[in-house]
């Protein structure tokens, strides 16, 4: 376990460097946010804060988070199997999986920067929102929220990870991401609430795991609602998450194996 | 002698790509399988350099693969180190694998940031690393430029920096794939200087490389085996090799004119001049003897300085077993 969270550290710090590397390009990403949030701010003038579904947040509040989160479910989705992906195409991913690594490690570690630098960027959005447009953001529920955010973090990565798999065998075509990202999108809240969709297609955001960390990061950072608040979200995400880390894990290890059997695991 | 690696009834196919329009045609058609590895027999001894030669595409990569754990064989067995490869955690820490590919580090990175990254991947103790690093480094001629980016490494320098990060966590194994390819002469030869000297000479390694370089197999191996096609045609010793399918004896004669023209037993298949001097090599059919064609020189008044035999090399051996082959088809 030690040994695991060592090279989990070892790829972040990889990845890190060179991230900085790209020094203009680090630091325009980070900037660019808050153009990013001026924007939305004067976009969303044009919402009325009493449309439903907006639960008496502030219409810009609401959309900073589906915003702010919007970035890091993408990233969950995209970063293994892109990480994978560019791996195959640089050559490092068969020099990794001839040591001594479990490739399980090696996936799973291959995003933690994504993951990371998607959680520095929330960060960004929140303060920017904070200090530059006065957006309140409570601390009440602060474990409700950490709550919320773990689980979110396991089902994206349960996601991610069968998309990885798809990657592993594959190489490309990667239905999972593209049909979750245009899911994501259209029906998980981000932009827009549940209740402007027609009726007959709203289930499908209930099956989404995005809706039900939106509802308790909104409920828990703008409005400090309580746990047994958002208990009936936290449950739904616990059933997601409880099917789909394990199913990715799984598919990942079948994956593995067959693309070993076929000769394609480090091919692209 | 004990066996450092061992296959035995190797074989590996691949599903052929389809090109799209083969994909639409012929879409309830089984896919069509390359067989890359058809049952290989292998053995290589502690701490020699094994050759593994053969023309692209016989199979030897796929071969270095499934000794890696990399991929799985359809059939046979493979033991590396002691540890049957289906056991791979056990199996990876014997073994170094040296890419010819390369891209196998991270361009913007430096020499030493790609070491300190796969140092822990092979589970080397961070209390040891940092030494284990800079003594790699000094050891592969890289120590001053280890703070380098990798993008600007010569050829020559990633090549040593991939042989640097096989032997960090010290394997008794190295498997090494055409380590040569992209170097020019002069770098070629100072590694496999460094492959006899340091990895086989100093640290005793067993060493398995992978190459179509036949006089880079001949300056360093001990053994080698002939993979055509997916099987292993010939194995042995160079020396071995080089005389397999001979079937005349050659010599070459030294002497200062050559008015004679040979006939019957005796067939001139070399004739080159230097220093005044030309230089005849006979090849000697079936039954005729060494004494013969001195007998038939000297009566026709050429004055020897001197006869030495010709081996064969691995080159023409190869050859050899190439048309054998092709023969064995047709």
């Amino acid at each position: 376990m030690t040994r695991n969270i060592g090279k989990l550290l070892a790829f972040l710090k990889r990845d890190f460097l060179s991230e900085v590397s790209y020094r203009l390009a680090f630091f325009f990403g980070i900037a660019g946010i808050l153009f990013t949030v001026s924007t939305f701010y004067f976009f969303s003038k044009m919402i009325s804060p009493d449309t439903a579904g907006l639960n008496g947040i502030d219409p810009f509040a609401w959309l900073l988070v589906g915003l702010a989160f919007q970035y890091y479910f993408t990233a969950a989705l995209f970063s293994f199997s892109a990480k994978i992906r560019n791996e195959q195409l640089l050559g490092t991913l068969e020099a990794m999986l001839v040591s001594p690594t479990p490739t399980s490690v090696v996936i799973f570690s291959s995003a933690a920067w994504d993951f990371t630098y998607g959680a520095i960027r929330v960060l960004a959005y929140l303060a920017f929102a904070k200090l530059v447009f006065g957006v309140t953001l409570h601390t009440r529920s602060l474990g409700t929220l950490a709550l919320g955010l773990a689980l979110t973090l396991l089902s994206s990565a349960g996601l991610g990870i069968l998309s990885a798999s798809f990657i592993l065998y594959f190489k490309r075509a990667d239905p999972i991401t593209f049909f979750l990202s245009a899911l994501t999108t259209l029906f998980g809240t981000v932009f827009f609430p549940v209740e402007k969709l027609p009726e007959w297609s709203r289930w499908v955001s209930d099956c989404l795991p995005v809706t039900s960390s939106l509802a308790i990061v909104r409920g828990a950072l703008l409005q400090g609602r309580p746990f047994s608040d958002l208990s009936g979200h936290l449950l739904r995400l616990t059933v997601m998450t409880a099917i789909l880390l394990p199913l990715g894990l799984a598919l990942s290890r079948v994956a593995i194996r067959k693309a070993k059997r076929e000769g394609t695991l480090v091919q692209y | 002698m004990t066996s450092a690696v061992q296959g035995r009834g190797l074989e590996k196919s691949f599903v052929k790509k389809r090109s799209a329009r083969d994909l639409l045609r012929l879409r309830f058609r089984r896919a069509e399988r390359v067989h890359a590895l058809r049952g290989v027999d292998l053995d290589v001894r502690e701490g020699e350099i094994f050759g593994l030669l053969g023309p692209n595409g016989a199979g030897k990569t796929t071969l270095l693969k499934i000794l890696s754990c990399l991929i799985l064989p359809d059939r046979g067995s493979a033991v590396v180190g002691g540890e049957d490869t289906v056991h791979e955690s056990r199996v990876k820490p014997k073994i170094g694998l040296v890419h010819s590919d390369e891209r196998s580090f991270y361009w913007r990175l430096s020499g030493v940031e790609n070491l300190r990254f796969f140092a822990r991947l092979y589970d080397v103790p961070r209390s040891r690393s940092e030494a284990r690093i800079g003594e790699l480094l000094g050891r592969v001629d890289l120590l001053e430029a280890s703070d380098r980016r990798f993008s600007d490494y010569s050829s020559g320098m990633k090549q040593r920096l991939a042989i640097a990060r096989a032997l960090l966590h010290d394997p008794p194994i190295l498997l090494m794939d055409e380590p040569t390819r992209s170097l020019d002469p002069a770098s070629a030869k100072s590694l496999r200087a460094f492959i006899a000297d340091e990895l086989r000479g100093k640290d005793g390694k067993t060493i398995l490389l992978a190459t179509h370089n036949l006089h880079e197999a001949e300056a360093l191996c001990d053994r080698v085996a002939i993979l055509v096609r997916g099987k292993v045609r010939q194995v042995g010793a160079v020396a071995e090799i080089k005389k397999w399918g001979m079937t005349e004896r050659r010599f070459r004669l030294e002497a200062s004119h050559w008015p004679l023209e040979l006939g019957g037993p005796f067939r001139k298949v070399g004739d080159e001049g230097a220093d005044g001097m030309r230089r005849v090599i006979v090849s000697l059919a079936d039954g005729a003897s060494l004494d013969d064609l001195l007998r038939a020189v000297l009566s026709a008044g050429v004055r020897l300085t001197s006869c030495e035999p010709v081996e064969s090399d691995l080159e023409e051996a190869f050859s050899r077993i190439l048309s054998a082959e092709e023969g064995r088809d047709a």
